[in-house]
């Protein structure tokens, strides 16, 4: 056994990245609306204005779109932008620099130029976030060549990508973090993140032979927790971290896939134009035959998300969907019989989380 | 009319501009350039007078009508003939094209189609230049309907709290492609200015690029010693169409005797001496431009997959 192995919270990994990252160079920088006020993007910036300086941690006027094209002439000058964006959906505000600029300065010039940058975006859930407070808008950004777009699950992750993507990549990346993964207690081992050979790439979290589970952020915890009830009735996953959700390990999908003979992909986003359905394009493009079934989707309702509990709890899936699903899956049966887990919505498993935001 | 040794090297750079694009003219209707052309002629003078106060470590920022920055601020130009004409040997292996010059050597730092897009990344560079200490002045050189834009009140926002080395350089030819400003902007600009804090410079003579270029330089002398961002705009007049190498005197939103009125003060048209005297030399330049972009090989799908992230 190695004594390698310690816990940390989501939350406290990314403040030893964002910390690591000021101390390691003069020139890189956080800039986002609040990242040095009392509650340092839920913990992970606090402090760190006083330690580095308010030129380091620079809080913002509300302007997303500026800061994002004001993030790119300063990559262009030599400096590491890491911007935040305490709620995805305000990102929306910077898509043109996204999308048209940040996404082409590297092309668009033949190669002329690049401009590395992190941008971190929060996806809310829970807690009354309603429409404009919750969106997980991965696939919008996916679907730009010229980003790189990744979500952590865990503490581990975000300890093996963030100093990756901040020293070694020169191009822009943009994190999705799950406000529900970051009160969360991970075990995390350092060896093993010193280790990683490709610390973007897909993870193989757990192997069974059953079922494949492709998942995204949140719901890669949520199928951990499914493989656990349903190996006793000895129904087994594979479990893929999609991890890079632009550049997804399309032979470890396949691989599994030809093992298991069933897909199940579960996202934290809708189903349409996104991960579930870019999984299966690369499932039906490249091998179809391995599929003994039909593919199933778990995500959200295909609505804005409703604020009332009542409506928020039908518009995420729950782990007994999950379950529910799993099972329905690998028996082929629509009454499998096998016992569920009490229909509960994870934000009432994750107690820690507890609002306003 | 005594002449000056920087009239005659900043007509020699406005001419050679002219000629640039009145060769991109002949040679459109045979579709060698396949691509939109925002021409600058009638606005040369802007870009080499600013260029000419700038030093070549010096950043600016331009748009999609940039043929003219991008040689005033020295870039080459069989590179900028071969990229217009797609080829491999162009700026960037023909994937920016006439919307896109760049040349980071000569501190072309890019040009964007998406008006006032390019904005804050002059504020950026200039936070990075401040940060760094290394004493650079980046410049964000846009039209005036890049001001109605989002994007440009931010930028000013940040560079004034931030007292940036950033000058917004604006280019006034009077419409956003066929709308005239008084259609556009409900504000003053000059107020707008003076409402966050940037002082401002007008120069209603935007065919003279010797003031240009001393108005620019006293502007950038400010910038560079830490005296915060400055706005200086330069009154122009756009001679040919929004888009494409036409005239477009018929299309009914404005009138041909403007253009005449803009002609009457212009030196690469009244001033024939010097024209004579630097004609020559500037369409060898040209004829030599034109023969690499001709004889060069097309990009394929190496260049099509390469450099996308």
């Amino acid at each position: 056994m190695t004594m390698a192995v310690e816990t940390m919270a989501y939350r406290e990994a990314l403040f030893e990245t964002m910390d690591g990252a000021l101390a390691q160079s003069e020139d890189s920088f956080i800039i986002g609306q609040g990242v040095d006020d009392h509650t340092g993007i839920f913990g992970t910036t606090l402090g760190l204005a006083e330690k580095y300086g308010s030129h380091r941690v620079m809080d913002t006027p509300l302007a997303e779109e500026a800061i994002t094209g004001i993030s790119v002439g300063a990559s262009l000058n030599g400096m590491y932008p890491i911007m935040t964006h305490i709620r995805a959906d305000f990102m929306l505000l910077a898509t043109n620099q996204i999308v048209n600029i940040v996404a082409k300065y590297h092309y668009m010039f033949g190669g002329l130029f690049k401009v590395p940058m992190l941008i971190r975006a929060v996806v809310g859930r829970s807690w009354g976030q309603g429409a404009q407070h919750t969106q997980s808008l991965q696939s919008l950004f996916a679907h730009i060549p010229g980003l790189t777009v990744i979500m952590p699950s865990d503490s581990a992750s975000i300890l093996t990508a963030y100093p990756h993507v901040i020293n070694e990549i020169t191009a822009p990346v943009i994190s999705f973090e799950h406000r529900l993964l970051y009160e969360l207690d991970f075990a995390i081992d350092r060896q093993q993140i010193a280790e990683t050979k490709d610390p973007l790439a897909s993870q193989l979290k757990r192997r069974g032979d059953d079922v494949t589970i492709v998942a995204t952020s949140v719901m890669v915890l949520e199928a951990m927790r499914a493989a656990d009830h349903l190996a006793p009735f000895d129904i087994n996953c594979d479990i893929i971290d999609l991890v890079n959700v632009s550049h997804p390990d399309t032979a470890m999908i396949i691989e599994s896939v030809r093992k298991t003979g069933r897909l199940l992909i579960a996202d934290t986003s809708w189903q349409a134009y996104g991960v579930a359905a870019e999984i299966c394009r690369i499932i039906c493009e490249a091998a179809p035959s391995v599929l003994q079934e039909p593919v199933v989707t778990l995500g959200m309702a295909a609505t804005p998300c409703p604020t009332a509990k009542t409506l928020e709890d039908m518009y995420y899936p729950d782990l007994y969907d999950l379950c529910d699903n799993i099972c329905k899956l690998v028996t082929g049966l629509e009454e499998h019989n096998i016992d569920l887990p009490a229909k509960e919505p994870i934000t009432d498993t994750y107690k820690h989380f507890r609002g306003p935001f | 009319m005594t002449i000056s040794n920087l009239y005659i090297k900043l007509f020699r750079e406005a001419l050679k501009i002219r000629r640039v694009e009145e060769r991109i003219i002949d040679l459109y209707p045979y579709d060698k350039i396949q691509s939109p052309v925002h021409l600058s002629i009638g606005q040369e003078a802007v870009a080499v007078g600013v260029c000419d106060a700038l030093r070549t470590e010096d950043w600016i920022f331009g748009t999609y009508r940039s043929h003219a920055l991008y040689l005033a601020k020295g870039g080459d130009l069989s590179l900028m003939f071969a990229e217009l004409y797609g080829k491999v040997t162009g700026l960037s292996q023909g994937k920016a094209g006439s919307m896109h010059l760049a040349a980071p050597d000569v501190g072309m730092m890019g040009s964007s189609a998406v008006v006032a897009s390019t904005i804050p990344h002059a504020v950026g560079a200039a936070m990075g230049a401040k940060h760094r200490q290394t004493g650079q002045v980046n410049v964000a050189y846009f039209g005036d309907g890049a001001l109605e834009e989002g994007v440009a009140h931010e930028s000013l926002n940040f560079a004034s709290l931030h007292q940036l080395p950033v000058i917004f350089l604006c280019e006034d030819n009077g419409f956003a492609a066929h709308s005239p400003v008084e259609m556009r902007q409900s504000f003053d600009r000059q107020t707008l200015l003076e409402t966050y804090k940037i002082p401002t410079t007008l120069i209603e003579e935007g065919w003279d690029f010797e003031k240009i270029s001393k108005v620019m330089s006293e502007l950038v002398e400010d910038v560079r010693q830490g005296g915060g961002p400055k706005y200086l705009e330069v009154k122009t007049y756009r001679a040919r169409e929004h888009v494409g190498p036409g005239e477009d005197f018929d299309a009914g939103y404005r009138n041909r005797d403007d253009y005449e009125h803009w002609c009457a003060h212009d030196p690469l048209i009244l001033d024939q001496d010097s024209v004579a005297l630097v004609e020559a030399d500037i369409k060898q330049a040209i004829d030599a431009a034109v023969l690499f972009a001709e004889e060069s090989a097309w990009p394929g799908r190496a260049e099509l997959m390469t450099d996308v992230i």
